[in-house]
């Protein structure tokens, strides 16, 4: 249920393409990988992809980006992962950054949150945004790369699959055809159709809290950047109300329908305006202000078993749905595709075996459950599943003022990059054990500036599509390591550490290594390397051993 | 604490909770579950007094 009252930007609408190369209804040209989906995952993949070396296409059943915002809300990590991805200038340019989310309860500011930021920060903990907007700018960027075919209107409607490969049907307004690809990625969104032709049941809590979302254009002048939430506010008694300001002279208000609300009736835009108004009203802002996008979420943490079957890989939310606290939703989903981007292309370039791939469907489906787990604690604060429930809960919002360990209980913990501490690709976890600082094998990189080869930068920033192995020490020094593998090695010398915060944060000293993934996951340390044992967890990277579940 | 002490809480709160009302005492005993919980400060003690509260109480 989705209303666009008006674009939020001019869409470019494509035409239907129909390759060259398809002949008698097939194409003739097998491909290495085809993405099913161009949403946010997919397009993120697809660049992912190209960045690793391999060329990609993309069907897209539509003709442009989502119509609605959707996604508002996104993490330090997803901008590492943009950075990565080569469009995060044009992204940051109409982000508005924040840190603090204040929690009402009536008509009072009981609680105020400040998302764990510092001077070591090369980017805000969230950023307000456009999904469509983020789209746009990774469609943009696919075109320059020039080895990512985005087939516009091609939807797949069949598929099938044998040891060594997937034939796809593609429906067209241009002429339908078939198509064979080396491995299939789905990332055709919540209503997969890969997921319904190969019949595999999702699993997990069918959650069912509904939410009204809504995007107004107004003008936003002194509305400070963060998260607004109300419990039980004058203008929506009872209820829970979330309110954020968005780029370029938007704001969004979500509220959560009661159980016995009927859908239909609250989804009638005089309703949902007549919100938005009381909203503004009481908080004083007699602005005039216009409908963008309105739609109606629904809740539920469900995910497959496996995110690998045969030839065929599912990503973001085709693979997984979250709850909407927590803002998890693409986060999660540009994770996915970021954890996968470096594994297929090294498969398909033949420099590892398919079993890295059974490590993308572990950690990943790991990372849903996790996500699940925040989501929920989340939503059981922001929308009570029973009366003992809603008790407690607002027990704590009336103590909060007075009790902050007590207002902890009211954080609602924003997506962070999970840390795959059981990945079977971690190596030498004995040798990480002697560390007294640090990301241990599994975690991502904590930032810290550093004056690197002459220029200020940050250590993140040094990261590229190939493994890294971070040398603290003299460049001259540093270890020689043999791998079939793309891997270079960044020397940081002591005096590199400008603000000597960098080799105390990973409890550094001469002579320590840090190997980390392409994906900026730590794959092992060492604190004096042993360059026997680095080529030896890149070779186990390679060929890891199969999953045995 | 003792028992006199004990004894003295205990009235205080079944006098306050009479004079609050019945609506309005689950939720004073909401937040005093959750003010003592901070008191407290011990995941475990707080484990097994919840576990206690929750065990069948003898038939009379
Ligand atoms: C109404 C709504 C509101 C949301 N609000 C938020 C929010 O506030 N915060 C948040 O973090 N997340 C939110 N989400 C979730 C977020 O939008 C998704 O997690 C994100 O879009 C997932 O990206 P995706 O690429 O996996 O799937 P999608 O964005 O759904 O993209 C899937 C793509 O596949 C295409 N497709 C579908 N079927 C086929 C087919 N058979 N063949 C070819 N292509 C196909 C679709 O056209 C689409 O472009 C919301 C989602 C919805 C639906």
């Amino acid at each position: 249920m989705e209303t666009t009252f008006s674009e939020y930007f001019p869409y470019v609408h494509h035409a239907a393409s129909r390759p060259a190369t398809v002949r008698d209804g097939a194409d003739g040209r097998r491909h290495p990988v085809v993405v099913a989906g161009g949403g946010p995952t997919g397009l993120a993949l697809a660049l992912g992809l190209s960045i690793h070396g391999v060329p990609v296409v993309v069907l897209e059943a539509d003709d442009t980006v989502c119509s609605g915002s959707r996604a508002g809300a996104f993490t330090r990590r997803t901008f590492e992962i943009l950075e990565r991805l080569g469009i995060v200038g044009q992204v940051m340019a109409d982000g508005l950054g924040w840190r603090t989310g204040w929690t009402y309860w009536r008509d009072r500011e009981v609680f105020r949150f400040d998302m764990p930021h510092d001077e070591n920060q090369k980017y805000p903990p969230a950023i307000s945004h456009l999904q469509n907007w983020i789209e746009q700018l990774m469609v943009e960027e696919a075109g320059r790369r020039g080895d990512i075919d985005i087939r516009w209107q091609s939807r797949v409607a069949g598929l099938a699959q044998d040891s060594a490969g997937v034939r796809l049907e593609v429906a067209s307004p241009a002429g339908d055809y078939a198509l064979q690809a080396d491995w299939v990625v789905a990332c055709d969104g919540g209503r997969s159709t890969v997921r319904g032709l190969l019949g595999l049941p999702m699993t997990g809590m069918r959650y069912e809290g509904r939410y009204v979302i809504i995007d107004v254009r107004m003008d936003t002048e002194g509305l400070p950047a963060g998260r607004r939430c109300w419990f039980d506010p004058p203008s929506k008694p009872g209820g829970t109300l979330l309110m954020y300001k968005k780029p370029n002279g938007m704001v969004r208000f979500d509220y959560q329908l009661n159980e016995e609300d009927d859908e239909a009736l609250e989804m009638q835009p005089e309703r949902v305006f007549a919100q938005v108004d009381a909203h503004l009203r009481m908080l004083g802002l007699a602005r005039k202000w216009e409908p963008v996008w309105m739609s109606l979420y629904r809740a539920s943490a469900l995910t497959l078993e496996r995110y690998l079957h045969g030839r065929v890989l599912f990503a973001g939310d085709a693979a997984h749905l979250v709850p909407i606290f927590g803002v998890r939703g693409m986060n999660s989903a540009v994770d996915d595709a970021h954890n996968l981007a470096w594994k297929l292309a090294y498969v398909a370039r033949g420099l590892a075996q398919p079993a890295l791939l059974e490590t993308y469907s572990a950690e990943r489906v790991y990372a849903a459950r996790e996500n699940h787990r925040y989501a929920m604690k989340g939503a059981e604060f922001m929308a009570p599943p029973s009366r003992p429930f809603r008790l407690m809960r607002d027990a704590v919002l009336s103590l909060a003022e007075r009790h902050p360990a007590l207002a902890q209980l009211a954080n609602p913990r924003q997506h962070s990059a999970i840390p795959l501490a059981a990945s079977p690709l971690n190596a030498f976890p004995e040798r990480s054990a002697g560390f007294a600082a640090g990301p241990a094998p599994g975690w991502i990189l904590p930032e810290c500036p550093l004056r690197h080869a002459g220029r200020d930068t940050h250590l993140t920033s040094l990261l590229g599509p190939h493994f890294t192995a971070f040398w603290f020490g003299e460049a001259d020094a540093a270890p020689r390591i043999e791998t079939p593998l793309p891997l270079e090695v960044v020397a940081i010398p002591p005096a590199e550490d400008v603000t000597g915060r960098l080799y105390p944060l990973y409890g550094a000293v001469p002579g320590t290594l840090y190997l980390v993934r392409p994906d900026g996951h730590v794959l092992a340390r060492w604190r004096q390397a042993a360059p026997a044992e680095i080529a030896a967890a890149l070779a186990r990277a390679r060929a890891p051993a199969p999953a045995t579940a | 604490m003792n028992a006199q002490e004990l004894d003295e809480a205990y009235t205080r709160l079944c006098y306050a909770l009479t004079d609050a009302g019945e609506s309005r005492t689950p939720m004073i005993l909401a937040r005093l579950a959750l003010l003592l919980m901070q008191e407290v400060g011990d995941a475990a003690r707080i484990g097994r007094a919840i576990d206690a509260a929750l065990a069948e109480p003898p038939r009379a």
